[in-house]
């Protein structure tokens, strides 16, 4: 049983944000000792106890199989008195709401490539009868190097079918020299020839290297794959250098060269995947080599405008559960444009903001499809839980302000009450989402502002959607219009009502929105009756908001120049119009408006807005962790004897954190002797310590070399006896 | 039948083979004499000469020929000429050379014996060919030519090669070995005399006759109310005309030359088949195009020849009016200018600089450009354009250097890198100093190692040194930056920063 409690420990110990680590006392080292010895045979039992537990489950149903399942990924929350019922419930929600997003989410990647895929298609498909050169495909894919594979796959895929051709992959690192890239070459590209006509695996070594009279190829020998694909009418081979600048160009070179002098017996065609620009490859290789290739450039879709639609299917879309944060989404955003990070990584941080929201929420919970929460399920601490929420707080003030005393009264004491207000937002976040998305759709069809959707979306996250507010002043571009645009703009506003928006999953709602449409139907009538009243006459229709009606006039009074600002007449249907642009914007600003996130009670269950373990996983600092630990190691400790010493030097400190702050004093050269003397007095005899000299000459040995471990020190080559400091910053 | 000693191989061949490689024949009769067995075979041949003056295709078709008609002369199948072409390009190591030289040899002599799976040194060589050539059953006066194409390019090739090869028909008599080399060393062979030809590059005459036989491009549409011996002549003079202008100067190759005429043509003959201008009116049409004629482009037609395919009806190269400056769709009219700027993200960008500060800067300067610790803001020394102005007494200009920007990178150590980066971060990136409140970031995290491996899997920051594969973090590595003086330029005013003004001569 102890055992058992120690695994639970030990579990606990994982998630926790900071490991302290309990130093063994001298007197309980041989009880460390033992348990350490003894830790091999606990993990067996364990194991056994799997087993055991398995044969048991067996009869059990399937149901108690998931339930242990969740519970072994899912820990229980509130100190572990979360019931397991609510635990899976939260393990499920993630299991649902993810793969839902990661399709969608591929599905967005793929499309993005398909432009570039046909084009190097048809180009590899025509190449070849226009020239006797090289077909050689460059494809500008940008400096992700991981969002590369994706590309070169569906290439594989796509060029297979369409030219019946044997695709090889070139990765720099697998094709260090001419050899082994020859080798990969024949092996892949016999290889998936090979698939097809079931011949035994077996001889798959020594049916590619022999050849039909009894000779044997060396495995670098193209003649191999002459004589692998001879049986094939035209032997055709795609050779895909996916990283081309990180190849070395001499090798790229000679393989053109080779390629070439085959070309009459093996039809070659190569594919370069270029991340910097066509000048600097062609720099690189020789001019002799260049006239070789036939070549052509394809462009990639931008990885802004790939962001843009994965945020629209999967951070803004309709389908994901949980909306991630303004501050956190921005983080991200400008991740993507600061630093190296592809859309994969931007991926996997929505998949980790996703995790640790059902991981370590409790409220999360509420987040599981309808039905699937009901009374039972809420324990007391769930609604001890949202009490001490900042939203509820707001949401109490908000309601003693309104005079609903006894609706705040019987949040504060009821708790069935909350439990009926708790169940009641489900449907409340689904409608605010609706609002928002349908708000933000009709501001981008619009056309008036050129911010980017991920601005607009976390704006609107942030501080709402105002049409007043300056994000989304759409008001006074609007009132400028003259009759023309403000027709097709109605038009756009009514098209985008009816059909929605696939990107974002928003299916049309023009039965939800019959007075906004009628009332829109309204002034384009109006309008249109205007322009039609007003067609003969020479002035066109115009409203008071319209550019050309200030005029600016000059008078001279008596030698000086008076500039006065004087607005044009107005004709009635003029005045019409302006009263039909007045409506138009008012009914625009009515509905078109949607709260900051923040705002609702009880977001904190769906709005997921925590930098802090995002940074720490994905933008760890080595350096300045480290650098912390060494000046401050009680901290990690947590033993008692070092814990007033602050951020000074204490004789207690571990001695490699003694010469840390040692090190942090010293110049670019560090004399070991030096060094040693001063650790020495601040360990040595006379020290509240008082180590001998051996044993301190031990520690301070230890660490030194931990210090060169960790890279902060180095051997120096100037002067004996001398080791150079490394690290600077 | 074989009466005579000295006997010259078939006329006729000869004939067909001269008129398909015009102003070659003097080589190839001289070689179809050293070759044939009725003539005078001898044990090696070298073919020497510039590349593109047909030594291979001579080679190969003159020995398909003879072949042939030893094969119609005795239709037994005991052809008294056989003959393997080994390409040394195509051979990876010397090993290589020799299997593949085997397994040509066996093909060419239909040879079913045992073959034996190695064949690593020049002597197994030998063995293996004696086996085929020396012991076994031949007609009278057999001969087999074993052509050794580009074998000055082999790769890994010991050098006792090309002696020993010349020494293989010392060995097995009926040997002839041929060398196709470029510009073969004197005695490169350690042998007594071998016959050598060379292929000398074509003259003007010669250009001008192998191009007017090979005709127009046959991409290019007829030219209108132009009689076919007219537009015959118009290219003939036209030849003429590209290689004058640019064959004698740069394009010195054959296939070279007729590129240039390729791609010259349509513009040429635009006015013509625009119907402003005849067929006959060359000076005036060779005029109109003069600026196509200086276009350099043409010399180095770089590696993206095809138009876009998207760009979907691809534009005919003919249809160009008769506009001089008309943009034309081949090479150079298209910005391929995706350059760094746009792709890097800024981090990267700003890591590429420092890189570029440290390997141009001295050491001895950093203080001085990057040190805020007198002024509060950073004195930084106008970098050529403040040194010229005060540097103009005529004491000084003697000392004058060459610009360090001009000179080659050098080394920096990361550290130093990384402090410039950290330095200069702050006053560079407007949005890095308002996001992070103005203080710098201790430390360096993932994201800069991130840029840090990027910029080197991108060959745009190069690890350098003894520790070249060692621990890409390690601080103390030596790196050296990769991209030039321009791009470096670029790349700073994309983000508002004069790289000039950072860097001390």
């Amino acid at each position: 049983m102890a055992e058992i409690e120690d695994n639970t420990v030990f579990q606990q110990d994982d998630h926790r944000a900071a490991y302290i680590f309990s130093a063994p006392s001298s007197e309980d080292q041989h009880h460390h000792a033992a348990s350490s010895a003894a830790r091999p045979t606990k993990r067996r039992r364990v194991s056994s106890k799997k087993d055991g537990s398995k044969s048991r489950q067996q009869t059990a149903a399937a149901a108690g199989e998931e339930t242990a399942a969740a519970r072994s990924a899912f820990t229980p929350l509130f100190n572990g008195a979360e019931s397991p019922d609510a635990v899976r419930l939260r393990a499920e929600s993630f299991e649902t709401a993810w793969p839902v997003l990661d399709a969608r989410i591929q599905h967005v990647l793929r499309e993005a490539n398909r432009n570039t895929l046909d084009e190097v298609t048809s180009f590899i498909g025509n190449a070849e009868a226009e020239t006797t050169q090289i077909p050689a495909g460059i494809i500008i894919t940008g400096p992700n190097i991981a969002s590369q594979d994706l590309l070169f796959e569906q290439l594989a895929d796509t060029l297979c079918k369409a030219t019946q051709a044997r695709f090889v992959r070139l990765r720099s690192a697998e094709a260090p020299n001419l050899k082994a890239a020859l080798k990969k070459i024949i092996k892949d590209a016999g290889a998936s020839g090979r698939d097809d006509d079931d011949d035994a695996d077996d001889d798959d070594e020594t049916g590619l290297s022999v050849g039909k009279d009894g000779r044997k190829y060396l495995n670098y020998d193209l003649e191999t794959l002459h004589v692998a694909l001879g049986a094939n009418e035209s032997p055709r081979v795609i050779v895909a250098f996916q990283d081309s600048e990180a190849f070395d160009s001499g090798l790229l070179t000679d393989l053109i060269a080779l390629f070439h002098s085959w070309h009459d017996r093996i039809r070659f065609s190569v594919l370069f995947g270029i991340a910097t620009s066509v000048q600097l490859f062609q720099a690189r290789l020789l001019k002799s080599t260049a006239r070789y290739l036939y070549g052509a450039q394809f462009d990639v879709v931008q990885a802004g405008s790939v962001l843009e639609s994965v945020f629209k299917s999967a951070v803004a879309g309709s389908q994901a559960m949980v909306r991630l944060g303004p501050s956190l989404l921005r983080n991200l955003v400008e991740r993507q444009q600061d630093q190296v990070a592809g859309i994969q990584v931007f991926i996997s941080s929505l998949k980790y903001a996703y995790m640790c929201h059902f991981y370590a929420n409790p409220l999360s919970m509420f987040l599981a499809a309808d039905g699937h929460v009901d009374r039972q399920l809420l324990q007391p601490e769930h609604t001890q839980a949202v009490r001490t929420l900042g939203s509820f707080k707001a949401h109490v003030e908000r309601a003693v302000e309104a005079r609903q005393l006894n609706h705040a009264q019987s949040l504060l004491d009821d708790d069935s009450y909350l439990v009926d207000q708790i169940l009641k937002q489900g449907q409340r976040r689904q409608d605010h989402v609706m609002r928002l998305l349908r708000s933000l759709h009709l501001i981008t069809a619009m056309g008036i502002l050129s911010t980017p959707f991920t601005d607009l979306y976390i704006s609107a996250l942030a501080e709402g959607i105002d049409l007043s507010s300056d994000m989304f002043a759409v008001v006074d571009p609007i009132k400028r219009l003259g009759p023309d645009g403000i027709i097709s703009l109605i038009r756009r506003i009514v098209s985008a009502i009816e059909t929605g928006s696939p990107e974002l999953d928003l299916p049309g709602w023009e039965s939800e929105a019959d007075e906004l449409m009628a009332a829109l139907g309204e002034i384009r009538d109006e309008v249109e009756t205007l322009v039609e009243r007003t067609k003969d006459n020479r002035n066109p229709l115009k409203s008071k908001y319209g550019a050309q009606n200030k005029v600016l006039r000059t008078t001279v009074v008596a030698q000086k120049v008076q500039l006065s600002r004087d607005t044009a007449t107005l004709t009635e249907e003029d005045n019409a119009f302006t009263k039909a642009i007045d409506s138009l914007a008012d009914i625009l600003s009515q509905h078109i408006h949607c709260d900051p996130a923040e705002s609702l009670f009880l977001h904190e269950a769906w709005l997921y807005d925590s930098k802090s373990p995002y940074r720490d996983v994905f933008i760890p600092r080595p350096a300045t962790t480290f650098g912390r630990a060494l000046t401050r190691p009680h901290d990690y400790l947590g033993c008692a004897c070092c814990g007033n010493a602050g951020g000074a030097v204490a004789s207690t400190l571990p001695a490699t954190a003694i010469l840390y702050h040692l090190y942090l004093e010293a110049g670019a050269l560090i004399n070991v002797a030096d060094l040693w003397s001063a650790y020495y007095a601040s360990v040595g005899d006379e020290s509240e310590l008082g180590l001998d000299e051996r044993t301190a000459l031990v520690h301070f040995y230890q660490g030194l070399a931990e210090l060169r471990m960790m890279g902060f020190v180095r051997q120096s080559k100037k002067k004996a006896d001398h080791v150079a400091k490394l690290k600077w910053l | 039948m074989r009466n005579s000693l000295f006997q010259l191989p078939d006329e006729l061949v000869l004939t067909a083979l001269a008129q398909a490689f015009s102003c070659r024949s003097f080589q190839l009769r001289s070689l179809a004499t050293l070759l044939h067995p009725d003539a005078a075979p001898c044990q090696n041949v070298v073919l020497y000469g510039t590349e593109a003056t047909g030594k291979s295709a001579i080679t190969a078709a003159l020995l398909a020929r003879l072949e042939a008609s030893e094969d119609d002369r005795s239709p037994d199948g005991d052809s008294r000429l056989r003959f393997a072409i080994v390409n040394s390009v195509e051979c990876i190591t010397s090993r290589h050379l020799f299997e593949s030289v085997v397994g040509k040899v066996a093909q060419a002599l239909r040879w079913h014996g045992p073959s034996s799976s190695r064949c690593e040194t020049v002597s197994q060589l030998t063995v293996e060919l004696s086996k085929m050539l020396k012991y076994a059953p031949r007609p009278d006066g057999f001969r087999f030519v074993l052509v050794f194409d580009g074998i000055d390019r082999q790769r890994e090739a010991p050098p006792t090669l090309l002696p020993a090869l010349a020494r293989l028909a010392e060995i097995i008599p009926c040997i002839t070995s041929v060398f196709v080399v470029t510009s073969p060393p004197a005695n490169f062979l350690h042998t007594a005399f071998a016959p050598h030809i060379h292929f000398p590059n074509y003259t003007k005459p010669e250009f001008v006759a192998i191009v007017t036989a090979g005709g127009p491009p046959p991409g290019a549409p007829a030219l209108p109310n132009t009689t076919p011996e007219e537009a015959a002549d118009l290219w003939a003079r036209f030849a003429a005309a590209v290689h004058d202008a640019l064959a004698r100067a740069a394009t010195r190759t054959l296939p070279a030359f007729r590129h240039a005429c390729d791609a010259l043509w349509p513009r040429f003959t635009a006015p013509v088949v625009a119907g402003t201008r005849g067929a006959r009116e060359f000076s005036k049409l060779l005029i109109a195009a003069r600026a196509h004629f200086q276009d350099e482009s043409l010399l180095d037609p770089g590696i993206i020849v095809a138009a876009r395919p998207p760009s979907a009806a691809p534009a005919p190269p003919t249809a160009i009016p008769g506009g001089s400056n008309s943009i034309t769709p081949q090479a150079s009219s298209k910005p391929h200018t995706s350059d760094l700027a746009a792709l890097l993200p800024t981090t990267a960008r700003l890591l590429l600089l420092a890189a570029y500060l440290a390997s141009h800067n001295a050491t001895r300067h950093d203080l001085v450009l990057f040190s805020t610790h007198h002024h509060g803001r950073r004195r930084r020394r106008g970098g050529l354009s403040v040194g010229v102005g005060r540097g103009a007494g005529p004491g000084r200009s003697k000392h004058r250097k060459i610009a360090r920007k001009l000179l080659g990178a050098h080394a920096f150590v990361l550290e130093r890198m990384l402090a410039i980066f950290a330095a200069v971060r702050g006053e560079w990136d407007g949005r890095y100093v308002s996001r992070e409140g103005g203080g710098l970031v201790d430390g360096m995290d993932t994201d800069i190692g991130m840029a840090m491996a990027t910029l080197a899997s991108l060959r745009l920051l190069v690890r350098v040194g003894g520790g070249a594969g060692g621990d890409a973090m390690d601080r103390g590595g030596k790196w050296r930056v990769n991209v030039g003086w321009e791009m470096v330029r670029a790349l700073g005013r994309s983000m508002g920063v004069e790289v000039e003004e950072w860097l001390i001569e």
